[in-house]
């Protein structure tokens, strides 16, 4: 009887009547205790989906449902980053620790969030507006934290931090995830980032979903072939092929047993994803995702 | 699963016991404009005690020493007394008149206009304030020191203003618009819809610098129309004299003009039958008297009173209207 950490029901979304949607019909369910990463390129409508799970913004259409309930009423339990790291200029590092534990009172955690500056050498004294980019996510990811979130929603978290920084933090972050069953879910559109560290993958292009599913399952389930040219690919699910000289090089989902002399291997991450992306006509796979996790 | 078995009861336990400490940090995030108002407020009733007190006698002194002369040749009398007691009414009279449009100005551009452009009051919704809430504290407790500041500084302009007509001859009358505003309870509703435009428009804008020039604007425009429709607010005296000699009666005039034998009101060409000319143009027209709609110094309080509810309830519908559309953007 575990809750799903977010359920999303055909959510759309359009920034006033005669815009372009921002998101669309977008339907996928991610089981709680997961590390989710949210993929897909510049203004796919990460951030869109994001702010709409955090209880921010309400859909034009459709209906999400987080930990079990509507947004709003989640909004206590759901710790969120948006993208710009906003944080009060005129307030000290310390201040703004503050500040967390007085609105949320009775489910702040001041260890942690004080743990996670500590981790930066911040002078607790120093004002937000003399940090540096780095040094606010590293503030902002504190704010979240320490009100011990259920679920946490991340907006490009890392994109403003060298590598030490970066490794560092997921390293707390994959702590919080392990010791507390955080669910946590990621954006970005550097793939390779979340590789190492996420279970499972939402991949949105054009405001819809493209992929959505563990990404374990859904590298099984996809195969990178390579065979001469005039071979027919026709029955099986094919994402993405390419003809150069004599040699066809696809990406397919394989419906029953491949010809011993075609030579294959398991995609990448990045490589699933390219794929994904490059052909938006390419149909996606079966709700894979939900039949293991009723399995599950 | 353990950790949500853990928490959840702790929560429940204490999470609705108190709810978030938003005040204290409004308070600290808005210390320097906090500060700044208070300066203004603590100067400008010092300046008003002033000059109710010591600046007002001198000035009287000053009137009465030059009145005795009466025609002599060689009068002293303290002419710096009363220039002083005009120049610190008139500085007094506008920083009261000010500060609907400065909580305006402040409200758009920084209390709202910009949280909405940076994003803080994403932060602070994602914070265990919800966005109905954040906007309350940000509406309450701001209108609360607006209306004791206005309130405090216009009952002192009263104060300092009350009873110099009959001792300081170059002292304002009760309608002379600055002075009628300063004294009674219009700028108090004005700044509390300042800060409603204001709070609106940072919302409905989200950026810091235009809400603070369109709140401004239209605390201005709200306060013209107030300004042009004041005189209908209440029924006025009318006040019929003759020809020879012209339109009277003191006061705030909602309208003259000239009355013909049958009752009917028609504009004034002239305001004499002494002048020129202006006899056989009115003996044309058939008048018969002149008219003159006013209101006398008795409705004083009705007027402000009527203005003072038009404004209060436009300040209620515009923070109506930012509720609504924090609700309609945000679950």
């Amino acid at each position: 009887m575990t809750v799903p950490a977010i359920e999303a029901d055909a959510l759309g979304k359009r920034f006033g009547r005669r815009a372009d949607w921002a998101l669309r019909d977008c339907s996928f369910r991610l089981p709680a205790g997961r590390v989710c990463a949210v993929v897909g390129p510049n203004g796919a409508g990460k951030s869109t989906l994001l702010a709409i799970t955090a209880g921010l913004l309400a859909p034009t259409e459709g209906r999400a449902t987080v930990l079990g309930t509507d947004p709003a009423t989640a909004r206590p339990r759901v710790g969120f980053v948006d993208q710009t790291k906003p944080l009060y200029p005129q307030l000290s590092v310390a201040e703004t620790l503050r500040m967390g534990a007085d609105l949320n009172p009775g489910h702040w955690d001041a260890d942690t969030a004080e743990r996670i500056v500590a981790g930066g050498d911040l002078d607790p004294g120093r004002r937000i507006r003399a940090l540096s980019g780095g040094q606010r996510t590293r503030v902002a990811l504190a704010l979240a934290l320490g009100k011990r979130p259920e679920l946490l929603l991340l907006d490009e978290p890392m994109a403003d931090l060298d590598p030490l920084a970066r490794h560092e933090l997921m390293g707390v972050l994959m702590g919080q995830a392990a010791a507390r069953g955080t669910t946590i879910v990621m954006s970005s559109h550097v793939v390779a980032e979340l590789e190492d560290s996420c279970d499972h993958l939402l991949l949105i292009g054009g405001g819809r979903v493209r992929l959505a599913g563990e990404i374990d399952d859904l590298l099984a389930a996809h195969t990178r072939v390579s065979a001469p040219a005039e071979t027919d690919l026709a029955a099986h699910e094919v994402v993405e092929s390419r003809t150069t000289g004599r040699q066809l090089s696809a990406l397919l989902r394989p419906a029953g047993p491949l010809p011993g002399d075609w030579r294959t291997g398991t995609p990448s991450l990045e490589e699933l994803v390219l794929s994904y992306l490059r052909n938006p006509g390419a149909s996606a796979p079966a709700p894979a995702p939900d039949t293991t996790e009723t399995a599950a | 699963m353990n950790a949500t078995l853990t928490t959840v009861p702790a929560t429940t336990a204490t999470g609705p016991a108190h709810a978030p400490r938003q005040l204290r940090w409004l308070l600290r995030l808005h210390r320097p404009a906090l500060l700044a108002g208070a300066a203004l407020v603590l100067l400008t009733g010092a300046g008003l005690l002033w000059l109710g007190g010591p600046l007002a006698d001198a000035s009287a002194a000053a009137w009465k020493q030059y009145n005795a002369c009466a025609f002599d040749e060689r009068c002293s009398y303290d002419q710096d007394a009363v220039i002083r007691h005009k120049d610190v009414y008139n500085y007094t009279t506008y920083a009261v008149l000010a500060v609907p449009v400065l909580v305006a100005a402040w409200a758009g551009g920084s209390l709202t206009g910009r949280e909405m452009e940076s994003g803080t009051a994403r932060l602070a919704w994602t914070q265990g304030v919800s966005p109905a809430r954040w906007l309350a504290s940000r509406l309450a407790l701001p209108a609360a020191l607006a209306f004791a500041a206005t309130g405090l500084l216009t009952l002192l302009h009263r104060l300092a203003w009350t009873g110099t007509e009959d001792r300081i001859d170059t002292a304002l009358v009760w309608d002379h618009y600055p002075t009628f505003y300063a004294n009674g309870t219009l700028p108090a509703a004005l700044a509390l819809a300042g800060l409603a435009i204001g709070v609106l428009a940072g919302l409905l804008l989200r950026r810091a610098v235009a809400a603070l020039a369109v709140a401004t604007a239209a605390l201005g425009a709200l306060w013209a129309a107030v300004h042009t429709a004041l005189p209908h607010l209440w029924p006025a005296v009318t006040k019929v004299t003759s020809l020879r000699e012209g339109p009277r009666g003191e006061g705030i005039w909602a309208g003259q003009g000239v009355l013909t034998a049958d009752g009917d009101r028609l504009d004034a060409p002239c305001l004499t039958s002494m002048l020129p000319g202006c006899e056989t143009t009115l003996s044309d027209m058939g008048a018969v008297g002149f008219y003159r709609d006013f209101h006398p110094a008795a409705h004083y309080w009705p007027l402000h009173l009527v203005a003072s509810g038009i404004v209060l309830a436009v300040a209620a519908l515009l923070a109506y209207a930012a509720f609504r559309l924090l609700r309609h953007r945000t679950p």
